[in-house]
């Protein structure tokens, strides 16, 4: 049983994880904690299932319309909610970011409806359902393994992004000081709405892979979702893109333990207090940059 | 800049002091729902049933020459909504009665409002048990009555049924944490000992969660022979598909949480053979029934659910005693508390329907099953 | 500018406070105006941290959650009156408070922030999951309303606060009591050193300040006016629900802090009566305006985008009102625009 929960714990992790990037490079780069993300995640499994539906693409097509569409929201997210609020207090962005996400969450229920839908099974591939190994009890499906594929594929390319592109340096020079940035010559909102994007991306893949594993989509999806990345982002230390991805996977398989051998009514009880307890021990994180208080 | 914004303040603080009741002399149904936020989705279905009764009533011209008006009143099932949009139905004096709330909980957060000032609420799917207690005045009147039975009897049902028409004799229950699933399982597993039907695990979940593999691994080993899912449809929907995935394929029964199309619609082949009972099935119905169907799903381009049948009904009882009694609310309330016999019942699609002193009504309880991608009626029925 | 209203506002509460009385009063309003009354004091309460702190708490709800099931709960086991439960929930939410912060107060920004969200998110765990005490999900239904017991003067002298007029100016009177404490409090020893540590932590600790210990003092009182809030709640909605303390309740307060003006005490209470008659506002303006009861919380949260975009700083933002009123300020802003003009004369000639 414990390799199963391990199994489940990652697949529900790697998804958190995915969605933690967005939250953590926006962090990293403007300190803002975008709370509409959850909804940028919601949305790209709405699109996804729309462009399939309604305009007839193929799975994998549809996947990176979606993908596309996201960033384009994510875009515009910026530009219209959080550039103005550039130099104003930091809280005056995160109420914004609040407002931004009740308004995209109430849209969404209006244009498809409040009540759960099923993912297009029809488009997605067969063998996807299939169980692909099985031993001493462990069940893992194709859609678990091309979850934790493209969770990885997505990741690896993220880190050459941002590592080994020009537009990775210019990210990482923002988030050391966006001053000295804008004074090497850096379009510092060019590249926070690249950030968005990018972000944004990584939250719609996420938001089309849970809801063809669960084969369900509905317009409250991202409130959970987005509070557990959120909470990931944090324990892997937020402003570290690879602490997103440790955390969330640190967080899933905590839960997924938690409901397993605790109680699975305390199940986001367990996964708060391994966050509240590795906060306390980590101050900045698993793999956050060491802020010291000042005092 | 300052006091404009205080103006403005003004302003909205003095339009919500003059803000007074519609003129229209008009009788009108409150519906308090959900109508935005997590649970919308049952807003929506109580919304349609009401909306339905009300068009078909004022088609025929009314009764008495009344004409009815439905006013929508929205509270996200929160408590703390319902409370708010409470004293604000009190005050339309129109308003003959409401239909709602949805949620127990909202529907208790109410009620001490309706019960001060002396206004009926009829739910058409609030099941909690506690209600029963808390919806009379100091002389004893309940002012809130439902037409549908009490998690308790439901509950109590499906453990007869699980053993007797079912024939197993070990199960697990798997239950949402809330009102509604802790009060189906408590009154299962209270009956499942007394008739001697084994329950092997208990694992619960809670709304909105997406992933239920770790509980059902663990259920798993306990070993069933079948598993209650208390709550309702989009999780059940998701609990259903993972149970195959983990390899947990036993027979699934549910409650009338899981009366809907989007159950199958979800879960695909994974609903198949599930049992649910249901205050409603067509086919038990008489004719008017099927006409109801055939018209909401016209109407919907969806087929019908309990909740939807039960508000009908809901808004057709408050309709009744308007015309028998006219629009006074303490009438209206003494016309439905002496609805006390089937003789003095009323006859709606979802049978008859008549209140104990507390509000409760006797509803028989029916049981569904999905077989080919489709609801139908189970083989075995109990009586 | 506000010394011009002054007369005004002082007609508008006397107006308020005499409007149950009137005979055309209605019961929805009033339930409103307490609702907005309850969230002036979880505002107040929460504006210790953010804003004169600079700590981020997104966890208040789960103090204002513990004072409420204090409350309940006592009323419902021991029966006890009002007058007593209340101390005794602000004691039980400052306990929590000194217990969470003591650990989590050193720890910086936004790592603080999600472990207040943990705590809140616990409570309520907590109290879905402890059936035994809480009824969990289930509800605590049938709370006694607030009652003067003077029995003891004489048998027939029992009242029983019933309908929304005395939770009205019981409400208001709360207020009136958290307002005055905290005005008092700003202006004393401990503010000055909340406010210190808000703009320097480090210079504040250079002069003397015992950084943790102030975060702590502020931690407890904000949870005891959390609680205070509830333990009104309680006795004034009459049922409870874990449900009532989802984490969405401490991003509205937050938003009503930050909304009326960070830091502001006044700002605060503004905050509680934009956002609570937005909602309900929204609910007679939209069928005018002819759209569907759904489009209720996208106008809602458009709204609040809009003012964060016109008026980021909030609606009092406290550097201004502080301005406002300190004479040295004054003095020194009219010297300034003398010499301005003068330095243009100048120029000129």
């Amino acid at each position: 049983m414990f390799e199963q929960q391990l199994v489940n714990g990652l697949t529900l992790g790697v998804i958190y994880a995915l969605i933690a990037v967005g939250y953590t490079m926006v962090y990293g780069v403007i300190e803002l904690i975008n709370f509409a993300h959850g909804e940028v995640y919601m949305l790209g499994a709405f699109f996804c299932v729309t462009f399939i539906t309604a305009l007839g693409m193929p799975f994998y097509v549809a996947i990176v319309a979606a993908m596309l569409c996201c960033a384009l929201l994510g875009i515009l997210l910026d530009v219209v909610a959080y550039r103005p609020l550039r130099n104003a207090p930091r809280l005056a962005a995160l109420i914004t970011a609040i407002g931004m996400s009740i308004f995209l969450q109430n849209l969404a229920m209006i244009i498809w409806g409040s009540r759960a839908k099923p993912f297009a099974q029809e488009a997605v591939p067969a063998y996807l359902a299939e169980t692909a190994l099985e031993w001493s009890g462990v069940h893992l499906t194709w859609l678990q393994i091309f979850i934790l594929g493209v969770a990885l594929v997505m990741m690896l390319g993220l880190y050459l992004i941002i590592n080994k592109t020009r537009i990775g340096t210019a990210m990482r020079a923002l988030a050391q000081n966006k001053t000295a940035a804008a004074l090497m010559g850096i379009n510092v909102n060019f590249v926070i709405s690249f950030t968005f994007a990018l972000g944004s991306a990584m939250g719609a893949v996420a938001g089309v892979l849970v809801a063809v594993y669960y084969n369900t989509l509905y317009p409250t999806m991202g409130y959970v979702a987005g509070v557990k990345a959120f909470a990931s982002a944090v324990l892997g230390g937020i402003g570290s893109v690879p602490g997103a991805m440790v955390g969330g996977v640190v967080l899933g398989v905590a839960e997924a333990l938690g409901a397993g051998y605790v109680s699975s009514l305390y199940r986001d009880g367990v996964a708060y207090a391994v966050l509240i307890a590795v906060i306390i021990f980590r101050p900045s994180g698993i793999l956050g940059r060491a802020v010291v208080d000042k005092a | 800049m300052k006091s404009g914004w205080c103006k403005i303040a003004l302003a909205a603080m003095l339009l919500c002091l003059l803000a007074s009741p519609a003129l229209a002399a008009e009788p009108a149904i409150a519906v308090a729902a959900p109508l935005t936020g997590p649970a919308a989705a049952y807003g929506d279905n109580v919304k349609a049933g009401v909306d339905m009764k009300v068009a078909e009533v004022n088609a025929k011209g009314g009764v008495n020459g009344m004409k009815f008006k439905v006013e929508y009143f929205d509270e996200l099932c929160d408590p703390k909504e319902a409370a708010t949009v409470a004293p604000k139905i009190v005050r339309d004096k129109n308003i003959v009665g409401i239909v709602g709330h949805v949620c127990s909980s909202a529907h208790l957060a109410a009620l001490p409002a309706y019960v001060r000032s002396g206004v009926v609420a009829i739910s058409a799917t609030a099941t909690n048990v506690a209600i029963s207690a808390q919806n009379k005045d100091k002389s004893g009147k309940a002012w809130s009555f439902r037409d549908v039975y009490r998690d308790d009897f439901q509950g109590k049902f499906l453990a007869r049924y699980a053993k007797e028409a079912l024939g197993l004799a070990k199960v697990a229950v798997f239950y949402e944490n809330n009102d509604y699933g802790i009060g189906l399982k408590d009154a299962f597993v209270g009956e499942a000992k007394k008739i001697g039907l084994t329950v092997v695990g208990e694992e619960a979940y809670v709304k909105g969660a997406a992933d239920f593999t770790p509980q059902l691994t663990k259920l798993k080993a306990a070993g069933p022979q079948g598993i209650f899912l208390s709550g309702y449809y989009p999780e059940g929907a998701l609990i259903a598909t993972q149970a195959k995935k983990v390899g947990l394929d036993v027979l699934k029964f549910g409650a009338d949480g899981f009366d809907n199309a989007d159950y199958i619609k979800l879960a695909g082949e994974a609903a198949e053979g599930t049992y649910l009972s249901t205050p409603f099935i067509a086919s038990e119905a008489g004719p008017e029934a099927k006409a109801f169907v055939d018209a909401f799903k016209a109407k919907y381009n969806r087929d019908v659910d309990y909740m939807s049948a039960n508000a009908y009904d809901a808004a057709g009882i408050l309709i009744q005693a308007v015309a028998h009694v006219g629009v006074d609310r303490a009438k209206v309330r003494d016309f439905m508390a002496a609805m006390n016999t089937p003789e003095k019942g009323y006859k709606g699609i979802t049978g008859l329907t008549y209140f104990d002193e507390h509000g409760d009504a006797q509803k028989p309880a029916f049981v569904k099953m999905v077989k080919g991608g489709q609801f139908a009626t189970a083989p075995k029925q109990l009586k | 500018m506000l010394a011009k209203l002054k007369p005004v506002l002082f007609v508008l509460a006397a107006a308020a406070l005499a409007y149950p009385l009137m005979p055309f009063s209605n019961d929805y309003l009033l339930h409103v105006v307490t609702l907005v009354l309850v969230y002036m004091v979880l505002a107040m309460g929460l504006n210790i941290l953010p804003g004169f702190c600079g700590l981020l708490d997104l966890g208040f709800v789960g103090f204002y959650g513990i004072g409420a099931y204090t409350s309940g709960l006592l009323t419902i086991h021991y029966g006890m009156s009002f007058w007593v439960i209340v101390p005794l929930a602000c004691l039980n939410g400052a306990l929590w408070g000194v217990l969470l912060g003591v650990p989590t107060l050193r720890l910086v920004g936004d790592y603080f922030a999600i472990v207040t969200f943990g705590f809140a998110e616990l409570v309520v765990l907590f109290l879905t999951n402890e059936i035994w005490l809480t009824r969990g999900p289930l509800g605590l239904p049938g709370i006694e309303p607030v009652s003067f017991d003077f029995t003891w003067l004489n048998p027939d002298w029992y009242f029983e606060l019933i309908g929304e007029v005395p939770y009205f100016y019981l409400a208001v009177a709360m207020v009136a009591f958290v307002w005055l404490v905290m005005r008092r409090i700003e202006d004393s020893r401990l503010g000055r050193a909340w406010f210190a540590i808000r703009e320097d932590t480090l210079a504040a600790a250079s002069c003397g300040v015992n950084i943790l210990r102030y975060k702590v003092i502020a931690f407890a009182i904000s949870a005891g006016i959390g609680a205070l809030g509830g333990a009104f709640y309680a006795r004034w909605s009459l049922f409870l629900s874990p449900d009532m303390f989802k984490f969405w309740e401490s991003f509205l307060v937050l938003c009503m802090v930050v909304l009326g003006g960070l830091g502001n005490i006044a700002g605060a209470l503004v905050g509680a009566v934009v956002l609570i008659v937005l909602g309900e506002g929204l609910r007679e303006i939209l069928p005018i305006l002819g759209l569907a009861p759904e489009t209720r919380f996208l106008a809602y949260g458009l709204i609040m985008v809009l003012i964060m975009r016109f008026k980021p700083a909030g609606f009092f933002p406290a550097i201004a009102t502080a301005s406002a009123r300190n004479p040295l300020i004054k003095d020194l802003k009219k010297r300034l625009a003398g010499y301005a003009s003068g330095e243009k004369s100048g120029t000129a000639a």
